[in-house]
């Protein structure tokens, strides 16, 4: 299983706009600490409170969704449109192990990621700002980086499973960035509706539990983590099931 | 999967090697047309054996079925034994496949192509690489990336793949698509040299009649779905003593040719055309000399004799009646 992982790691890595990501994020946070250094030279902001706002999902953690959706949308369909998937399924391999090597890179990919994102904020933060007095604990930042990941990998598995289902990247690209813009805007305008809660796009951001506040009135944290798990296991059964059974002509 | 998979060749042309793939009784059906019908045919280890059919026929279909890229809704694939349908992964790694043109990851090298498929069989060595690298004479192109490849060097490839495995059967749907005729060439004397020196059964599907004559030793010709007739292709330096064979006399006068042949018992004149003067017979070996006698007794001048091979193109149209186009 790992060395069907690790081929699919290098099928993302030996691309040449594989490390454009990481400079994009490399760029952006160090660009957000130029200009917060330069606007703002009373603010009392430090290291640490800069890292926070990285890696919440309400701070970098879009940029790194688009990042992931952009990034990962062709590892299943890219091997329709290239035509690899036929020399890809008549290895002595099952095709669950296959697509599932293939969920897993992505979810490291994912991981990757905001590893970099917390490597250069802290850095860039410490230059920029310096140790100061953090309003905020590094469990604070592992919680928040842990809802920008529950966050992302959500978004990575409705992709993948419209790669699968569409086998087009380009599709694939265009409906998740649909899903993500029209996320608010739906949830918004459903909200009186009781059955807006029951929705995926309500609970994708549990950092919304935060000091006691709810996405909508009576949700609660553990509610939405039973939702995203039923939602989750629909999603990959979904792909699952349809990437095995399907002929490939 | 680590011991070596094929045992090296013993196997004549057809026949008598062991049977390596068995197509029984294999159905595809989408909605209510049978796109493959009850398909059933065997290959024997070192054969070179031709699809053949016209479009439509069901080749594309059957090819993807036994290499589990589309599902059976009958019958099933048994390679070495193992069942494609139950134990795929068994099944398959006795399979190296060119299914079309093979297509690889393009931002790669040749050589991390390779690799990759590698990774997902057991037991393939460095030296294994090499050696099929060697095979197909790609050595200088193994790190150069595949999108800078010609066609031609992307089907060597794909033989490569498709040999990493020491595979007992090579399947190939169209290998030559595409390809220019030294292409076709080269690729025919590849799969020629694999089946007689690995001993390896090979599986090639095509709808060029010519090529698959001068490849194929057994040909399974299919259409609509169904078998129509499976034959073996005999070189003509093999015909039968007892055999008749046609053969067309080229003559100053053809009718007086022929009223003075049909007197003749040991042979039967099939076609007579006055326009080109020429007269087909059907004749044994032995009796030819005996014919030229007669016919200079006879005075008639003979231009020239020539044996009538029914091409396979002819034999297929026959087969298939003719109606489309191969």
């Amino acid at each position: 299983m790992h060395k069907l992982v690790f081929n699919e790691w290098l099928k993302l890595f030996k691309k040449r706009s594989f490390f454009i990501a990481y400079l994009v994020i490399a760029v952006f946070v160090i660009g957000a600490a130029y200009f917060m250094a330069k606007l703002s030279e009373d603010a009392v902001f430090n290291a640490r409170d800069f890292v926070f706002m990285a890696m919440s999902p309400s701070g970098f953690g879009t940029l790194l969704l688009f990042l992931v959706v952009v990034g990962t949308a062709g590892v299943v369909s890219k091997e329709y449109g290239q035509g690899t998937i036929k020399l890809l399924l008549i290895r002595a391999q099952s095709r669950g192990k296959i697509l599932l090597s293939k969920y897993i890179s992505i979810v490291l990919y994912i991981l990757s990621l905001m590893l970099t994102m917390f490597v250069i904020s802290f850095i860039t933060g410490t230059i920029a700002f310096g140790a100061g007095a953090p309003s905020v604990s590094w469990n604070d930042i592992a919680q928040t980086a842990l809802y920008t990941l529950v966050y992302t990998v959500i978004y990575a598995t409705i992709t993948f499973m419209l790669g699968v289902l569409t086998r087009s990247t380009g599709i694939t690209v265009g409906l998740t960035m649909f899903l993500m813009m029209l996320e608010g805007l739906i949830v918004g305008l459903l909200a009186k509706y009781s059955f807006t809660k029951y929705l995926i796009f309500a609970n994708t951001d549990l950092s919304k539990y935060v000091d006691g506040g709810s996405p909508l009135p009576g949700m609660t944290m553990s509610f939405s983590v039973i939702v995203i798990a039923v939602y989750m296991a629909l999603f990959l059964m979904v792909s699952f099931v349809t990437f095995k059974k399907r002929d490939v002509a | 999967m680590n011991k070596a998979v094929n045992q090296v060749g013993t196997g004549p042309a057809n026949g008598t090697g062991k049977v390596v793939l068995q197509v029984n009784g294999v159905t595809k059906q989408i909605g209510h047309k049978k796109i493959v019908d009850r398909l059933s045919f065997d290959i024997h280890q070192g054969e070179i054996v031709g699809l053949l059919g016209p479009n439509g026929a069901g080749k594309t279909t059957t090819i993807r079925m036994i290499v589990g890229l589309i599902g059976m809704s009958e019958g099933d694939v048994l390679i070495k034994g193992e069942s494609v349908k139950r134990h795929f992964a068994k099944a398959i790694a006795h399979v190296g496949g060119i299914i079309e043109n093979p297509e690889f990851y393009p931002y790669m090298t040749g050589y991390d192509n390779l690799k990759q498929y590698q990774r997902m069989a057991k037991g393939i060595t460095e030296e294994r690489i090499a050696e099929v690298v060697r095979l197909v004479g790609l050595q200088d192109a193994m790190k150069k990336r595949v999108k800078a490849y010609s066609l031609g060097m992307r089907q060597r490839l794909g033989i490569a793949q498709a040999l990493l495995h020491n595979p007992s059967i090579l399947i190939l749907d169209e290998p030559t698509n595409g390809l220019d005729p030294a292409g076709i060439r080269e690729m025919r004397d590849y799969l020629k040299r694999i089946a007689r020196e690995e001993g390896i059964a090979i599986l090639v599907s095509s709808h060029l009649l010519s090529e698959m004559e001068l490849m194929c030793s057994r040909v399974v010709v299919i259409q609509e779905g169904k078998l129509v007739t499976v034959r073996t292709l005999g070189d003509s330096s093999a015909v039968k003593e007892e055999e008749q064979i046609q053969v067309m006399l080229r003559v100053n006068d053809a009718e007086q040719a022929k009223l003075r042949l049909v007197r003749m018992e040991e042979l039967r004149v099939v076609g007579i055309d006055t326009d080109r003067n020429q007269v087909t017979i059907a004749v044994h070996d032995r009796d030819i000399p005996n014919v030229i006698d007669v016919l200079r007794n006879e005075g008639v001048a003979l231009y020239r004799i020539e044996e009538m091979k029914e091409s396979l193109e002819d034999e297929f149209l026959k087969w298939t009646g003719g109606s489309q186009s191969a």
